[in-house]
């Protein structure tokens, strides 16, 4: 099954053309790594699968359909860990994680959100504003998300920025729960060492154009 | 590959342009040297043919604004973009004459500069929505979210407008009874003839600088198109080597 | 995701915030504080010279403060990115409108209520019999300016300079509402019959139905990329 379908994805700011005529697709059970130098459009790309932004031109589709026409439908079916925690300092972790869900059209019982805190390791700070956390917990609070909300699509911006090393081995979990459940992963990383335990395909995005890696150069 | 209706543009819009000159040539002629002044008004009034035109005009060219607002939204045709950010340039330019022309009109018949006359109050209101899209145009980083912003702004500003106009009239007529209007003017075959020709001038003069600003706003993002294009090559060969 | 369910949820995530931080509304109870008293300097008044001014003093205050407040409900959506946890949510987007339209609505007439008293204190107003009625006016006027408002914080909160842009969009539009507002309250304070001033209550209500259907078409083209 196809995860994300892109043909000829080009996305330019008024004149300026980030990258051009992307043609790439990832299948159920993959983790996408995506490299590339600064400003050669990897996050933007990553938020133009996310409905984020529209492209320029071509197309592209999440489990079938169409990101552009059926962004609702699309949308339904991803989650997105970004640079901004999408957290509300006022709230609580845990009613963060309610309402989160919530607008996912989810809705859950206390026990099973505070599972899901307790499954990241933040368990006990479930009552805390979200004002008095750190940025890695933000950070687990978002992977607590995913492992309740169990997305199809995971679409992580640097996910390990921030991350303690228990907090990466973490996420590298969460990941491969999402493989197993026949879910994908687009990530956006420099750091090719932490991704290589659970990339199963990577690719360079540079000059514009996307260069796959072979096996031996992802590891 | 330019856009076609470009094309019609560059080929015919010379008519409007010399359309507008003939009429308002002949409707200047005819209004401020051919026809008897006005009994009331004496030749004061001769700044009613430039000022009435002007003010239609100006209600004209924010209805054009106003459904190429909407066109846009629906189709999301960059030219019709283009066109939007064109009429409402003109339209502002339009709002500002007539407004200055009726306090010029003002000042011998009411006395003074500024009245809080319903018409020149809403004119003044329109001017401001109009200056406040002019701003937020230049305002969006992101030229895709640009025209659309402009478009919402455009469609409420429009359906606010006959609002505006009731409730400001309302107010006045409560506040002080209306103070002398066109409508006490009776329309003699003499009058109507430069007030024909300067409403068609001022239509003609309209759609002209509507059809060279749109094509100018066109060519200049082809042109940054085509720059952009150059640019990025350079950049994305640089960065590969 | 239902729709009144979404609406349910943006109001109570906007309310508990506020709850806890009371940002909004204390900033605006601040401001109008000072306006009132900045009037209060500039006209040095007297009963009946508060009896004519009165009414425009009310709603300049109410208007200004509530533009402070129309402000924050979407500039606080940008920390931490949350608009752009909205903008991704499969959820309708005109309910996130009428949930914002709502608590900004409540934040308003809620600041509002806390103000009337002073005005009378300050202004020696006789207590005025037609409260009711008074109440009518503000709750639609500021209904008004909440489903208007509402459309262009969202709006301004994506472009540049948006303190400024708010107030200089907004208050061209909100012409009518002023003028509407502002002689309703008038003919009320006066104790004028109702018949003299409920046109003005209909073209509230014409204003208030026209516009909170116009920006609700208009708001999902806004939030949405």
């Amino acid at each position: 099954m196809i995860a994300i379908q892109a043909t000829n994805l080009s996305k330019a700011y008024g004149f300026y053309r980030i990258f051009e005529d992307l043609s790439f697709e990832i299948r159920a059970g993959e983790c996408f790594a995506l490299f590339g130098p600064n400003g050669a459009g990897k996050t933007t790309l990553l938020r133009i699968l996310a409905t984020l932004q529209q492209p320029s031109h071509g197309q592209f589709s999440v489990f079938g359909q169409d990101g552009v026409t059926e962004k609702d439908l699309v949308r339904q079916s991803l989650m997105v860990i970004a640079h901004g925690s999408h957290l509300y300092d006022e709230l609580t972790g845990f009613e963060n994680l309610q309402f989160a869900l919530a607008l996912r059209g989810q809705a859950f019982d206390p026990k099973t959100l505070k599972y899901g805190l307790d499954r990241v390791g933040i368990g006990a700070f479930g009552d805390l504003k979200i004002r008095q956390y750190s940025a890695g917990m933000k950070k687990r609070l978002a992977l607590a998300k995913v492992v309740i909300g169990k997305p199809k699509l995971l679409l992580l911006d640097e996910p390990y920025n921030a991350l303690d090393e228990a907090g990466v081995t973490m996420t590298n979990l969460i990941i491969q729960q999402t493989l197993a459940r026949e879910g994908a992963v687009l990530m956006t990383t420099h750091d090719r060492d932490k991704a290589a335990h659970v990339a199963t395909r990577g690719g360079i995005l540079q000059s514009g154009h996307l260069q796959h890696l072979t096996r031996e150069q992802l590891t | 590959m330019i856009n076609r209706f470009i094309r019609y543009i560059q080929r015919y819009k010379g008519w409007f342009g010399g359309g507008a000159a003939l009429c308002l040539l002949i409707g200047l002629y005819t209004g401020l040297l051919a026809s008897p002044p006005d009994y009331y008004q004496g030749e004061v009034v001769r700044i009613m043919y430039v000022h009435v035109p002007l003010a239609h005009t100006s209600l004209l060219a924010y209805s054009v604004l106003f459904g190429g607002s909407i066109w846009y939204l629906w189709k999301r045709d960059p030219l019709v973009d283009n066109m939007c950010q064109a009429a409402a340039t003109i339209t502002a330019m339009f709002t500002g004459l007539a407004l200055v022309t009726g306090s010029i009109w003002a000042k011998p018949t009411w006395n003074t500069w500024w009245t809080w006359d319903p018409r020149l109050v809403s004119f003044a209101v329109l001017l401001l929505i109009l200056a406040g899209y002019m701003m937020l145009r230049r305002l969006v980083d992101d030229p895709d979210r640009e025209g659309k912003y402009a478009a919402v702004l455009a469609i409420v500003g429009g359906v606010d407008l006959p609002i505006i106009k009731f409730s400001v009239e309302w107010w006045r007529t409560l506040h002080q009874p209306m103070s002398f209007s066109t409508r006490g003017v009776s329309i003699s075959d003499d009058l109507l003839v430069p007030l024909l020709f300067m409403s068609a001038g001022c239509w003609l003069l309209f759609a002209y600088m509507l059809m060279i600003r749109t094509q100018m706003l066109y060519l200049t993002e082809l042109l940054q198109a085509k720059k952009g294009r150059l640019l990025s090559q350079t950049h994305f060969s640089q960065s590969a080597q | 995701m239902p729709f009144f369910k979404t609406i349910r949820w943006i109001v109570w995530k906007d309310l508990v915030c506020e709850l806890r931080s009371r940002e909004t509304i204390s900033s605006m109870l601040f401001f109008a504080l000072i306006v009132i008293l900045v009037f209060s300097f500039s006209f040095s008044m007297d009963q009946d010279a508060a009896r004519q001014l009165i009414a425009g003093i009310i709603w300049v205050s109410f208007t200004f403060t509530g533009i402070i407040g129309l402000g924050k409900s979407f500039s606080s959506e940008l920390q931490n990115d949350c608009l752009e946890a909205l903008q991704i949510s499969p959820i309708p987007k005109g309910a996130v409108y009428l949930g914002k339209v709502l608590a900004n609505f409540l934040f308003m007439l809620s600041v509002e209520i806390l103000l009337f008293p002073l005005f009378i204190l300050f202004f020696n107003l006789d207590v005025v019999e037609e409260l009711g009625i008074l109440l009518l006016v503000f709750l639609l006027a500021t209904l008004g300016l909440s489903a208007v408002g509402t459309l262009f914080s969202a709006l301004t909160v994506q472009i540049r300079a948006r303190e400024v842009m708010l107030p200089v969009l907004l208050l061209p539009l909100a012409v009518p509402v002023m003028i509407a507002a502002v002689e309703a309250t008038r003919g009320t304070l006066n104790g004028d019959p109702y018949a003299f001033y409920s046109q003005w209550i209909q073209l509230l209500v014409v204003f208030d139905i026209i516009f909170t259907v116009v920006s609700f078409w208009l708001f999902e083209l806004i939030l949405d990329s």
